[in-house]
């Protein structure tokens, strides 16, 4: 058994939920006695608004040999923190057929988002899961967009995008919901032992419980 | 990255991460567009300013304000003539309901908007050729006749001629203009104003305006079944002009006239006498403009009997002020009783009493007096101002209301025909002189659809900008150009000087420049400035010129954020769902398979060789000495 995890986000205003996602299922996993690997840092401009940004973790029960590559060469599950990124980037890249699980942030019906996958991606897909994690996440402050409650706060994240602190707290806000919804689809790791390394238990088990799914291939 | 100047030795030109295909080729040049960046698109999206929305005829205010602000006098009387054939008139009388709406209201004071308008008309006015005329389309051999040439029947005629339809105007009274002439008094709106505007109308060609008729009731005269077999279609626009009467004792004595006919004949030009002493009974704007001409007709004094308090009086602000400056006094809360006469039925008197405003249930005015309280005041003329009515009975009784001409929310009658239509006063009762133009441009929309057997529809929904979301850090606070006035010892004794007087040309052009062009662009290229990334492109610097690069922009919304007006806005970028507006790259930052993720294998064996000279290095020492790993 072997997992790669890319999560695609967006460049400072959304990396702190997309290093979360990516440092959860990996710490779960190591928990449960996996070898896993969190790529939270690497190459992407994080410290560029809006930019894409991706975050990888990996998992398996066999040593993982690949050295000094830190992006998922085969990603099987693949997280969008923002709706948009399904029609910005090939995020299918190195998926094999059939195999993808792809997790979107949107409160949209599935059948719109499938609208701008070419068949050479959907050919890739294994199942389509949707989860409203804004509308399931704790609301905080006032903006759609940043998901953090004031500029202090996204000014602290962006320092941690750049590795010089982070906040104690890890999956909280949209990070926990998307968690939820990916370890929930995927049936891979037992929901409970992750939720004991998300910080908002609550919302991660609400996108556990809400989120759609269009199953294609069946895994 | 520059490698200008940079010496690269062999070995490092190696497709590893960072060192990317310039952008010189194909897939260097895929690298660059950034709007995938973006997850909120800014897009030009103009509302409706709440002046325009507030204007019963729709005037595009922030539009001709824009042009007079940048010295486009012609352009901007062109954009006021698309929905009102009378801005000089507007200009004097109109009770401005735009700059009530007027957003710059919340930020200091609302646009001089009529002031510009008159300026603006009075520039048209004066130009030797209307320059609409050459536009015009040819007649297309379809008459209309309305009924009343006031501003509901001259706006719809206008606007039918704009559209090709000739009309046939017939009015009662012998000179055109409708309350125009025959109610607002020449001190608000000159006669050679008002005959301009209706000149330049017949100039256009294929509206005629046939006076000394009255439609329905004169023995012999023309008839509805008449307008109805004879025309295309009927618009009625009659009107309200009987004076409601006041059945008192001695009503009906010498020196008792309705306010109505009183300025009807002032401004017919006929000869009419008023005393020194003049009541006026009544609390709204008819009392108000009676009392003012009583003043200047008759030299001497006119207070106004209100059943309103001062608060209640139905008068605008500006015309009240000006009474007051004018020496009109008030009597609010009281009531005429009864009317005293000499032996001759000459008024010598009135006997007044305290009264107050009250309704019945269905809104009719019913005083409350109070017992007790009469007491006599002198006077020698008595004119009553306490409404107004038509005479309807020439009309089938399913056209008619309470008094009131009805119709459906397209104003059409309830006639087989399908083609009577009505507006301003008679329909809607006691308005304003732009609820009738606005009701004639509509009815000529309206018949021309039905003319043309195209659907009546009904105006579709508008966003209409609200101060909340203009950018109002870039409006500095600066004071409304004051409207100047004639002096009231001047006016007061004239029925011929203007009260209200002109902008100067710099003055319209100062008060222009203060609009906030609310929800609309003006221009004013901010976004193009603020810009970081070079992806607000336009060609001239004007409304509708302006596009966003979606390839490049990235959804930083300092444009959205920076338009002063708020016309742009941010909007989802999935909502859009054509295939071509972004680039869907193949990765972030690698164009082609392995410049990221997959290992080159030439990569993986300098890794590999490094990682074995490393281990080498561990266990065996160049003198030989060996260290255990
Ligand atoms: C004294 C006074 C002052 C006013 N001042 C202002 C002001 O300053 N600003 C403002 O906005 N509004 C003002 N108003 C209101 C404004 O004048 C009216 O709302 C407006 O004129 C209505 O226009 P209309 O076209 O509906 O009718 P009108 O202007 O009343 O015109 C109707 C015409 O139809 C004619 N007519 C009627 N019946 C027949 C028939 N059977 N056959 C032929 N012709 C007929 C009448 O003679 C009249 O000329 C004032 C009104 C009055 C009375
Ligand atoms: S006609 Fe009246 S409401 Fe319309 S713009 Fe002119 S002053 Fe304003
Ligand atoms: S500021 Fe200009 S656009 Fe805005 S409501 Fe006033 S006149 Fe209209």
């Amino acid at each position: 058994m072997h997992h790669e995890l890319t999560v695609w986000s967006r460049g400072i205003i959304m990396d702190k939920e997309a290093r979360d996602v990516s440092t959860c299922i990996a710490t779960a996993a190591r928990k449960l006695g996996y070898h896993a690997e969190n790529v939270s840092d690497y190459v992407d401009d994080p410290d560029r608004t809006n930019c894409l940004v991706r975050r990888y973790a990996r998992f398996a029960d066999t040593p993982i040999l690949d050295r000094f590559v830190y992006e998922n060469p085969h990603p099987d599950w693949v997280v969008l923190v923002e709706e948009t990124i399904i029609k910005a980037v090939n995020f299918f890249r190195g998926t094999e057929d059939g195999s993808g699980v792809l997790v979107v942030n949107s409160a949209r019906d599935p059948g719109y988002l499938l609208k701008f996958l070419p068949d050479a991606m959907t050919k890739k897909l294994n199942k389509l899961v949707v989860v409203d994690a804004v509308g399931l996440a704790e609301q905080r402050g006032g903006s759609p967009w940043m998901f953090v409650r004031d500029l202090s706060e996204l000014a602290f994240d962006r320092m941690s995008t750049e590795g010089a602190v982070e906040r104690l707290a890890i999956g909280m806000g949209i990070a926990a919901p998307l968690i939820g919804a990916l370890v929930a689809a995927t049936g891979e790791l037992p929901i409970d032992e992750v939720a004991s390394v998300v910080a908002d238990r609550d919302a991660m088990l609400r996108g556990a419980e809400q989120h759609k799914v269009i199953q294609y291939a069946s895994a | 990255m520059s490698v200008r100047g940079t010496h690269i030795p062999e070995h490092l030109r190696l497709p590893i991460a960072g060192v990317t295909p310039p952008p010189t080729e194909k897939e260097g040049q895929r690298l660059f567009p950034t709007g995938n960046f973006r997850f909120f698109r800014p897009v030009y999206r103009d509302k409706t300013p709440p002046c325009n929305h507030a204007c019963p005829t729709g005037e595009q205010i922030q539009k001709y304000l824009d042009f007079v602000k940048h010295d486009r006098y012609l352009d901007g009387y062109l954009t006021i003539l698309e929905d009102n054939p009378m801005p000089s008139v507007t200009g004097r009388v109109c009770y401005h309901p735009c700059e009530t709406a007027c957003n710059r209201a919340a930020h200091d004071e609302p646009i001089g908007i009529r002031s510009v308008e008159r300026f603006l008309g009075d520039f048209g006015l004066n130009l030797e050729e209307n320059p609409i005329k050459k536009d015009l389309p040819p007649l297309n051999g379809k008459t209309v006749a309305i009924v009343g040439s006031g501003p509901g029947g001259l706006a719809c005629a206008y606007h039918l001629r704009r559209k090709g339809y000739a009309s046939v105007i017939f009015e009662a009274l012998d000179s055109a203009g409708g309350m125009l002439r025959a109610g607002i008094p020449a001190w608000h709106l000159p006669e050679e104003v008002l005959d301009k505007e209706i000149a330049k109308l017949t100039g256009l060609g294929g509206i005629e305006i046939r006076c000394g008729v009255r439609v329905g009731s004169d023995p012999g005269g023309i008839t509805l079944d008449h307008l109805r077999t004879g025309y295309d279609a009927v618009f009625l626009a009659l009107g309200q002009d009987v004076g409601r009467r006041l059945d008192v004792e001695g009503g009906r004595s010498r020196g008792v006239l309705g306010a109505l006919e009183f300025l009807r004949e002032t401004g017919l030009g006929r000869p009419v006498k008023v005393g020194r002493n003049v009541l006026v009974i009544g609390g709204g704007n008819t009392a108000s403009d009676a009392a003012r001409s009583a003043v200047r007709l008759g030299g001497g004094e006119a207070t106004i009997v209100s059943l309103e308090s001062e608060d209640e009086l139905l008068i605008v602000p500006e015309d009240l002020e000006q009474a007051r400056e004018e020496g009109v006094r008030f009597r609010p809360q009281h009531s005429l009783v009864r009317v005293i006469a000499d032996g001759e039925g000459n008024v010598t008197g009135a006997v007044l009493c305290q009264a107050r405003l009250a309704k019945d249930e269905n809104g009719n005015v019913r005083p409350q007096i109070s017992e007790g309280t009469e007491f006599e005041v002198p006077c020698d003329t008595i004119l009553i101002a306490i409404g107004q009515v038509q005479v309807l009975d020439w009309l089938p009784e399913s056209f008619t209301e309470r008094g009131l001409v009805k119709a459906d929310e397209y104003g059409r009658v309830p006639d087989d025909s399908e083609a009577v239509f009505a507006g301003g006063d008679v329909m809607r009762g006691p308005s304003m002189v732009v609820d009738a133009l606005g009701d004639g441009k509509r009815a000529a929309r309206d018949i021309d659809r039905v003319l043309s057997a195209q659907p009546l529809e009904p105006d579709g929904p508008v966003e209409v900008m609200p101060y909340e979301r203009l950018n109002t850090a870039y409006f500095r606070h600066a004071p409304r150009t004051p409207v100047p006035l004639t002096p009231a010892g001047t006016r007061s004794k004239s029925q011929k000087v203007e009260v209200t007087l002109a902008y100067s040309r710099e003055e319209a052009v100062a008060e222009a420049d203060r609009c906030m062009s609310c929800g609309v662009c003006n221009g004013c290229d901010n976004c193009y400035i603020v810009c970081p990334d070079i992806s607000v492109m336009r060609d001239a610097r004007e409304n509708g010129r302006y596009s966003i690069r979606t390839h490049y922009c990235k959804g930083c919304l300092v444009c959205v954020q920076e338009c002063p007006t708020g016309c742009l806005e941010k909007v989802p970028e999935l909502d859009f769902d054509e295939p071509d507006a972004v680039v869907r790259m193949e990765t972030a930052f690698a164009p082609y398979d392995g410049a990221h993720a997959e290992q080159a294998p030439f990569t993986r064996q300098l890794i590999e060789d490094a990682i074995a000279e490393y281990d080498r290095s561990k266990t065996v020492q160049p003198n030989g000495r060996g260290v255990t790993p």
